[in-house]
């Protein structure tokens, strides 16, 4: 790989991993400032977990959201946040789709309440998806060795 | 000066009318900590399971000891009878026999939603022949049918586009729910939460 490219990829990866970081942390933020059961009432509008699991996501995603998006920010050791931000974003994306092809007509509770799933909540985590993965697949990519 | 007097003419009559379907369509007490207006519709399954399951729960929680009051809000689907419906219960709370008729139209949600007999469900919940008239007649006024609009309208407004939609006012803070909410554990857990310590 010639080092132009080399250069397009990172410059490409940390920018991705950056906005992924905000995106995340900000979601969180938004949460961790509405009272946590109207983002319990978001999770299990989905009918996926049980009331526990529901109670017990509530209370540690957003602050788990905050704290992974600021790790992924910095960038110390990536390979964690972006692995665990992507897990994250699979499962929330599967449920949305999953939602919306059952018909079911509730919030995504991506930023908190008042944002119900459509075609453009599913583009924008898609989208927010596609950035993580490849921020991963950066993370973990092997360097080339130096001549 | 003509056209102030003019206006308060046509107005105070429509405060008053709004305060009184207000107070019939309302439970608790008004200065309550946590206010929570429900906007449903008496076609909707999910609004009756509201109404039969979880507002008796509120009421005898949060009701009956003062911290709560409760505003029922209309907002008309786009469903067949619906907007009948309303006109009924509204009417209804004019003579101020609002529970009797909205308790019987979600009971009876099923016979008439499919029978598309409204009237015979809303006239088993007012014995009365002079109760049964006097709604019949107001569900024919424009003061009815114009406040079904103006409340659907002010739902539509704030984001709402489904039902029962539940939206809690604390203070200054108003915290919309989300439309499928049905776990009466996390409500609760929310209103605590919300309530004064």
């Amino acid at each position: 790989m010639d080092s132009s490219r080399s250069k397009v990829l990172y410059w490409t990866a940390v920018a991705l991993r950056v906005i992924v970081g905000i995106v995340f942390a900000y979601a969180g933020y938004l949460k961790l400032r509405e009272p946590w059961a109207l983002f319990a009432m978001g999770i299990d509008s989905y009918h996926i977990l049980p009331y526990n699991m529901v109670v017990f996501a509530a209370h540690t995603l957003p602050a788990a959201e905050v704290a992974l998006g600021l790790w992924l920010m910095v960038g110390f050791w990536p390979r964690v946040p972006s692995s665990v931000i992507s897990l994250l974003l699979v499962v929330f994306f599967t449920a949305m789709v999953h939602a919306k092809m059952a018909g079911q007509k509730i919030d995504c509770g991506c930023f908190g309440p008042g944002d119900p799933i459509s075609k453009w909540t599913l583009l924008r985590d898609g989208s927010l998806l596609a950035a993580s993965l490849f921020a991963t697949w950066f993370a973990f990519r092997r360097l080339p060795k130096k001549a | 000066m003509k056209i102030s007097a003019a206006l308060l003419m046509v107005l105070l009559p429509l405060a008053a009318a709004m305060t009184q379907i207000d107070k019939e369509r309302a439970v608790g007490n008004p200065s309550a900590p946590v206010k929570l207006e429900v906007y449903s519709d008496f076609t909707c399954p999910h609004c009756k399971h509201f109404h039969e399951e979880m507002l008796p729960q509120l009421m005898r929680d949060y009701v009956v000891n003062g911290k709560m009051y409760i505003i029922d809000r209309a907002f008309v689907l786009p469903h067949e009878h619906s907007r009948e419906a309303f006109a009924y219960a509204i009417a209804a709370a004019r003579i101020g026999k609002y529970q009797p008729v909205a308790d019987a139209l979600y009971a009876q949600q099923a016979t008439w939603f499919t029978t598309g007999n409204v009237w015979g469900t809303v006239a088993s919940a007012l014995p009365s022949p002079a109760d049964q008239k006097k709604v019949q007649e107001l569900s024919k006024d424009p003061g009815v049918l114009a406040e079904i609009e103006t409340e659907s309208r002010a739902g539509a407004g704030q984001g709402i586009n489904e039902t029962p939609t539940l939206v809690i006012t604390v203070g200054t803070k108003t915290y919309p729910l989300p439309p499928a909410m049905n776990d009466y554990r996390l409500l609760r857990s929310m209103i605590d939460g919300l309530l004064p310590k």
